[in-house]
């Protein structure tokens, strides 16, 4: 994990100390994103998931301007159409314009993606603080209560809730969400832990600084840089886990689409359609690659020492 | 020294499944207040069923006499019965099981004899092309998503190969209903979905030995053996794996209680019948009681994984058992 | 006169970084005869540890670019990495600083004593191992059979370095490198340590390569000693004369800098001025004249070679070398 006392250590605001090689020091946050900055393919990937989570964002425009399609108007005159001049990437078997889908499919994944990693990290972050600043009882009682969490098989917990609840993107985010923010929890609790040996909280302490703030102003800092890893390298477990319950006919219903569920009859389509399952599937490895390899530039930014 | 340390663990363990179970009641209680799961969804139920569901569920009788009702049937191996035909949880699991764990249980197998050697090669040739495509190739393995991956491999080996003439894999079951059930049929039906399932896991440890033995080679204890005048070999296998190894141990380990769990996607889009399709079907038909016992089912084979997991660790790293 | 067991001639290893070359050893020259203990002595990153590091050829990644190491006759910069491996804990063991992570964790420590012995003398385990056990009670492991069984883990700091020097010593070898062996140890076990070292010394007739930056494990431990900065021997004597009348600006500061028991209470610490140089881009001249309280005008030009200075010394300073004395306050 990163170091915390490095964190620390360089958590200097504002303060120019001379190194030995004469260069002045940065604060922490400006030396990562000076490492991230000269990493050009980690660069690349989040300027790729910026990309899309644009034209996520756009959709309704790219529909009324670019694609002149809605993702869920059915033409059923022109099913199993290939790639051509108005439909860029053919269409479905009810005739709705594939391209189309596949941005609207976007926004429905990314959209449920970073909902859930928001509802994950806000649910983890606040039981790991309490559980790492508290200690004692509090700490044990929540501890355990995540370990059972995370104990039962995920996959089949999500099988179980979108029985119980039926799947909106919401709902599904809280879902997905249920299980991921026990391991946030750990990972926050172990950062606050080693930080809370630094001698600065001792010292914040002791001027009389209520919990509150302990967690907020001090605690906290140190801790967002593991979650800021956490959550760029958890988005992309994230999509193909709501990827995987879509296509099982578990997530997104249909006629929603999702990059899941247009694949759920693609094995029908093989033979004649054969782009109805490349494009989606290729559309989930490309974000899911590109988030992993932003995910692993961002930690190598924030702690080089980490890196292979 | 190591029967300590392996009941301090069990300890530990049992109380993560008493947690487990009183989540389960919550699970059974919170709903059940308001309806029995399922039960709007069937039409064909008459009020007298429902009642008789409810009743049969013991949703009627207080939470403490359902929970210790309950207990007590699991510790007798009774997970429960399906609201749709009335079978034994148990017997589901115990038909299903085992195909399950032939089928994660080659994906691991499969991925640890891949990623060993894929991953002290990178380590030993840092730097140099093989293993920046190596690298390359695992950071894109863990990104395919599982069912595409099966789709797709279906797609070329099994429907493609047929059209064609050419001899064809298998897509679905673990053996011919016809004629199979010898060892070669079920291999022939095994290698399509353990491959996909073993891609993950040969994705993720080859990186994980890599780094784990470009760390152990830089330790002092390398020097002293090569100070000592063994041969390279020596040093890096004998000396350098064997403490890489340890680590990756845990991970597996990790990995054990995912056994059960891990292969769902991969078992419903190759129709392999394991614990994961049988879930998936039987929630389809809204059979939550059987969807519930599987659930807790896997659970405990998940803390029994973790559990086994961390006695085999104590017994690979000498300084967790005498420490 | 007896053969020099080990010699060092105008060595030189360098370190390629991306910075520049590094000379980590830059023309070093010494003799190490049989039975004498010698002692390298100097700051961190002054080039000792790559020297013994260079002997052995375990330098990698750096690169030995010049000069000679004849061992027994046999210039070992030219060995094939077969014959190193010859000569590796057989002829010429190594121990090092930090016995914790020096002992592979996972393996029994009479295994790893007994493994030089199963390596280069082919001798079965059961042999080998009687001759570990009998080897870690000479360097003072009580329990020595009991003990061969535990893990590294399972001794204390001083019991480790005693297993270390063991594990150098299964094969009688005729040289010891010692890098730095009592750093990593309270002082309390430092002495006993160095008694072991003495000890051995005496019984084995193992001739000792001493490295440290601790100038008072020097004074108890070494006949003669080589002081060592930026790469460079700047003095070498007998232990006694270079202690007693320095001959090189950079000793006689070292000893200066050493805190007195017999001090003035109010006697200011005397540091050296400055910082250690660095290796990529070392100033013109001596690589010790701008921290140097004698320096000449010459001493930014020309840099100075090691030659004799007084009748046993010799030094590596323009100033000494033309016959003056250093004294100061």
């Amino acid at each position: 994990m990163i170091g915390p006392s490095r964190v620390a250590e360089l958590e200097m605001p504002g303060a120019a100390v001379e190194t030995a090689a004469g260069r002045p020091a940065q604060s922490y946050w400006n030396e990562s994103w000076e490492r991230l900055r000269h990493n050009p393919i980690g660069m690349m990937a989040g300027v790729l998931i910026l990309i899309f989570a644009l034209i996520a964002i756009l959709a309704p425009a790219f529909s009324a301007v670019i694609t002149h399609f809605q993702p869920q108007s059915i033409d059923l005159s022109a099913t199993f159409r290939p790639p051509g001049a108005t439909h860029l990437i053919g269409t479905d078997e009810l005739g709705r314009d594939t391209l189309t889908r596949l941005i609207w499919g976007g926004r429905v994944t990314l959209g449920v993606a970073f909902l859930t990693v928001g509802i994950a990290l806000t649910v983890g972050t606040a039981t790991g603080m309490a559980a790492g600043y508290y200690g004692g009882w509090i700490d044990d009682l929540l501890m355990r209560f995540v370990d059972t969490v995370l104990a039962i098989p995920a996959i089949f917990l999500f099988i179980l809730m979108s029985i119980l609840i039926h799947p909106t993107p919401i709902t599904l985010a809280a879902i997905i969400a249920s299980v991921g923010w026990g391991s946030v929890a750990r990972l926050v609790r172990g950062e606050v832990l080693s930080v809370k040996q630094r001698d600065f909280i001792l010292a914040t302490r002791s001027i009389g600084a209520r919990d509150f703030r302990m967690m907020f102003r001090h605690l906290l800092p140190n801790v967002l840089p593991v979650l800021i890893v956490a959550a760029s390298l958890g988005v992309g477990q994230i999509i193909l886990i709501e990827a995987a319950l879509d296509f099982l006919g578990l997530g997104i219903q249909p006629p929603t689409p999702s990059w899941g569920n247009m694949l759920t009859n693609a094995e029908s389509y093989f033979y004649h359609s054969a782009w109805l399952v490349y494009f989606p599937g290729i559309m989930i490895f490309v974000t899911v690659l590109a988030s992993n390899v932003f995910g692993n530039a961002i930690r190598d930014a924030f702690d080089p020492r980490l890196k292979t | 020294m190591l029967a300590k340390y392996v009941a301090r663990r069990f300890l530990a363990s049992i109380l993560v499944v008493l947690g487990v179970t009183a989540i389960t009641l919550a699970l059974m209680k919170t709903t059940s207040g308001s309806y029995v799961p399922g039960i709007d969804l069937n039409p064909s139920l008459r009020p007298e069923d429902i009642a008789r569901l409810r009743a049969d569920l013991g949703l009627d009788r207080p939470g403490w006499e359902w929970y210790a009702t309950w207990i007590w049937g699991v510790l007798h191996g009774d997970f429960g019965h399906s609201m749709i035909d009335g079978s034994t949880v148990w017997s589901h699991v115990a038909d299903r099981l085992p195909n399950t764990i032939e089928l994660t249980g080659t994906a691991i197998l499969i991925g640890v004899l891949i990623a060993i050697p894929v991953g002290v090669i990178g380590a030993l040739r840092h730097g140099t092309k093989t293993d920046h495509t190596m690298t390359v190739v695992s950071v894109a393995g863990f990104a395919v998503p599982q069912f595409w991956m099966g789709l797709i491999l279906i797609l070329i080996f099994s429907v493609t190969l047929e059209q064609h003439g050419l001899p064809w894999l298998p897509s679905s079951g673990a053996y011919s209903a016809v004629n199979g059930g010898d060892f070669f049929d079920r291999l022939e039906h095994l290698i399509l979905p353990a491959t996909v399932l073993s891609f993950f896991y040969i994705s993720t440890w080859s990186r994980f030995i890599r780094s784990s033995m470009l760390e152990v080679l830089s330790q002092d204890y390398i020097r002293t053996a090569r100070a000592k005048g063994m041969s390279e070999r020596r040093v890096v296998y004998l000396h350098g794996l064997r403490n890489a190894l340890i680590p990756l141990i845990t991970l597996i380990g990790l990995e054990l209680p995912g056994l059960v769990s891990g292969g769902l996607v991969v078992e419903v889009v190759f129709g392999w019948p394991g614990i994961g399709k049988l879930a998936f079907e039987r929630a389809l038909q809204y059979d939550y009681t059987t969807v519930m016992g599987v659930t807790f089912f896997a659970t405990l084979l998940v803390i029994a994984g973790n559990l086994l997991a961390d006695v085999l660790y104590g017994v690979l790293d000498p300084r967790i058992r005498y420490g | 006169m007896t053969q020099p067991l080990l010699e060092v001639n105008d060595l030189h290893t360098v370190f390629k970084t991306k910075d520049g070359t590094v000379k980590a050893v830059d023309g070093v020259s010494f003799e190490l005869n049989p039975g004498e203990t010698l002692g390298i002595v100097g700051e961190s990153g002054c080039g000792k540890s790559v020297t013994a590091l260079s002997i052995m050829r375990l330098q990698r990644p750096g690169k030995i670019v010049g000069g000679s190491v004849v061992f027994k006759g046999h210039d070992l910069t030219k060995n094939t990495e077969e014959e190193m491996r010859e000569v590796r804990g057989k002829e010429i063991a190594m121990i090092f600083q930090d016995p914790m992570t020096s002992l592979n964790p996972v393996y029994r420590t009479g295994w790893q004593v007994a493994e030089p012995l199963r390596l280069h003398h082919g001798w079965d385990a059961k042999k080998s191992m009687v001759s570990a056990i009998n080897m870690l009670g000479r360097v003072g492991i009580p329990s020595a059979a009991e003990r061969a069984r535990d893990y590294p883990h399972q001794f204390s700091g001083g019991m480790r370095q005693r297993v270390m020097i063991a594990m150098g010593l299964t094969t009688t070898p005729a040289v010891l490198i010692a890098d730095e062996p009592t750093t990593a140890l309270d002082v309390t076990i430092q002495a006993q340590i160095l008694d072991l070292l003495r000890h051995v010394n005496r019984e084995f007739g193992t001739a000792t390569l001493l490295i440290t930056h601790n100038l008072g494990v020097v004074a108890g431990m070494c006949q003669r000693v080589m002081v060592m900065y930026a790469g460079r021997i700047v003095e070498a004597g007998p232990t006694t004369d270079v202690f007693a009348h320095p001959k090189h600006p950079y000793t006689w500061s070292l000893l200066r800098s050493i805190p007195r028991l017999d001090a003035e209470r109010h006697e200011p610490l005397k540091p050296i001025e400055g910082l250690p140089p660095n290796l990529i881009d070392l100033p013109n001249g001596c690589a010790f004249n701008p921290r140097c309280a004698f320096r000449v005008e010459r001493c930014s030009r020309d840099t100075p070679r090691l030659l004799q200075v007084g009748d046993t010394q010799r030094a590596a300073c323009w100033v000494t070398q033309s016959g003056a004395e250093l004294k100061g306050a």
